[in-house]
């Protein structure tokens, strides 16, 4: 099998200007998912699941370790990796359909063209008929959905989900999580999806990698291998949900900033090696 | 990229300002909805209300005036009456009242046109860089404290009597509240839509025209604003060294050799009209058009 995502010993330490402190977000956390693969990531809150993330996408360099995608290392954001945030970040100014049509311009199409396949997209997620409104016009959902088109349009090799539909009302969540499902069967693609609902993540992944808050890292990686397309209440689903809580509850539920000590004397061995 | 400060709590598409109001005032009804309209007046009825008023104001100032120094202060009724005749196409100094007023309007737009395109470029670039700003914002500044008829020497030694000074001095006190606001918006504009962009495969120039350019609309209509009344208003002196006998403002300062006051209260009107004009006719519909209908009005 091919790694599609890898980090290899990556770790990622914000040095806030105002205060002088450190705070270590990361630390040695290797992980590798394959292509095609839809992979969870579960952890507590402050844990460091966004700046994984984050790292992954380009938006953030690693202070030590290697993040490779595909066949080399990642320099900076690029339309291969399709984000979807955790706000919708639809631009305002331009309506749905122009939002779904603005990374397809860095692609040299044609106007036509550009607006078949926005239209192609938007019908995939189900907002054909809201391609002339404005983002403020939609819902939470609706405002997702075209996040979800607007990055699917641009056929990027994998995708990165940063809790997408935490925000959302568990049913519209569920609703979108069935249709991510349907997408990703017809469009194959490597999913890295952050998320903090454990039995959500069960239902969703083939791999869920739970991630402890620095100095520890992944400290669980279990596949799911319960045959798609699955029911959120099987007991298939309950046992793993059972298990991954288990691991779970030996992790404390959040993080604050405590490490700065620890986090200093990274910065002091990296600046001395 | 660390030059744009994240502001979360101006996210444009965030309900939380408004459901903060409702928690804030349980029983009042929340702020922004409208409450039954107390006033009988319509819109069109206060703004009569608000120019007679002003009217008022003019006629009792000229007429304490005449009273107490004795001196012929022009009354609103002499004011318009002399706009009316010189509407009919009667020179003044040598010139129709239209050739005076399209030259200044010409002056005027140039000189804006000038500094709206220098203005928003500059603008664009110090919002991005932090290193320029640093370097670049203190002079701006020191533009902007500057007042109109400073630039009178200046102008003289750059460019001589004509065209070319006038125009100058309009351009450059226009300029600075265009860049200082162009600049605050870039800065304003969330990360997360240049994390988006980026992550699209968008290149700098595509950020810059579809991202910033447009995510900055709200301060930089505002820049433009500022920068058209201050071109506008410092009119008079920079027709002052025009040197060809026309103009609004020209028209004015004449008025001290020749001791015709209300044709200068009959510009100065005019002067006035325009800025209005442009205010209410133009900035007000492209603000409508623009930042309200993306859902973006920022709460007043």
């Amino acid at each position: 099998m091919i790694a599609m995502i890898e980090l290899h010993q990556v770790s990622k330490v914000f040095h806030n200007d105002e205060n002088g402190q450190h705070v270590q977000a990361l630390q040695q956390v290797s992980l590798e998912i394959e292509e095609n693969e839809f992979v969870c990531l579960l952890g507590p809150s402050g844990c460091g699941k966004s700046t994984l993330l984050n790292l992954v996408a380009g938006f953030e360099q690693p202070t030590a370790g290697r993040v490779l995608f595909g066949d080399g290392p990642v320099t900076g954001p690029a339309r291969d990796r399709g984000v979807v945030f955790q706000e919708p970040t639809l631009f305002p100014w331009l309506t749905v359909e122009q939002n779904v049509e603005f990374g397809l311009r860095n692609l040299h199409l044609d106007a036509p063209q550009r607006r078949q396949v926005a239209g192609r997209f938007l019908t995939l997620v189900g907002l054909q008929d809201f391609a002339r409104a404005r983002p403020h016009q939609l819902s939470g959902g609706m405002k997702q959905r075209v996040a979800l088109a607007r990055v699917l349009a641009l056929n990027p090799r994998a995708l990165l989900m940063d809790e997408p539909f935490g925000s959302l009302d568990a049913q519209t969540r569920d609703r979108l999580q069935d249709e991510l499902l349907r997408i990703w069967q017809i469009h194959r693609k490597t999913v890295l999806f952050v998320i903090h609902n454990v039995e959500e993540a069960v239902y969703l992944a083939d791999r869920v990698a739970v991630l402890a808050p620095a100095p520890d890292s992944i400290i669980a990686d279990l596949p799911i291998s319960i045959p798609r397309p699955r029911d959120r209440f099987s007991p298939e689903v309950r046992e793993a949900t059972m298990a991954l809580i288990g691991v779970l509850a030996n992790l404390p539920c959040c993080v604050l900033p405590s490490q700065s000590e620890e986090a200093r004397q990274t910065m002091q061995l990296q600046e001395g090696g | 990229m660390s030059t744009f400060q994240r502001r979360a709590d101006q996210h444009p598409e965030g309900g939380g300002r408004s459901a903060g109001h409702d928690a804030l005032t349980p029983v009042a009804p929340p702020l922004g909805l409208a409450p039954p309209r107390r006033f009988p007046l319509s819109h069109a009825g206060l703004a009569l209300l608000a120019i007679f008023i002003v009217l008022a104001l003019w006629q009792g100032l000229a007429v304490a005036v005449q009273q107490l120094r004795g001196v012929p202060f022009p009354t609103p009724y002499d004011t318009i009456e002399r706009l009316l005749y010189l509407g009919r196409g009667r020179p003044l100094l040598e010139f129709t009242i239209y050739r005076h007023l399209a030259d200044s309007l010409l002056r005027w737009g140039t000189g804006f046109a000038m500094a709206m395109v220098l203005g928003i470029i500059a603008g664009l670039l110090l919002g991005w860089s932090r290193l320029l700003e640093r370097l670049i914002m203190p002079t701006i500044h020191v533009l902007q404290l500057i007042p109109g008829l400073a630039w009178i020497p200046v102008a003289i030694l750059l460019f001589g009597i004509g065209e070319r000074s006038t125009i100058f001095m309009i351009a450059v006190t226009a300029f600075a509240p265009i860049v200082i606001n162009t600049t605050a918006g870039v800065k304003g504009v969330d990360e997360m839509y240049v994390r988006a962009a980026r992550m699209m495969g968008a290149d700098d120039r595509t950020l810059f025209l579809r991202v910033l350019l447009p995510g900055s609309l709200p301060h930089l209509l505002s820049g433009l604003r500022v920068g058209l009344a201050n071109g506008w208003r410092v009119l008079v002196a920079a027709e002052m060294i025009v040197g060809t006998g026309t103009g609004l403002g020209y028209s004015i300062l004449q008025a001290r050799w020749t001791l015709d006051y209300t044709s200068s209260f009959a510009c100065l009107l005019i002067i006035v009209g325009i800025g209005l004009t442009v205010e209410r006719g133009i900035f007000g519909p492209l603000e409508r058009r623009t930042v309200e209908r993306w859902g973006l009005a920022r709460a007043g």
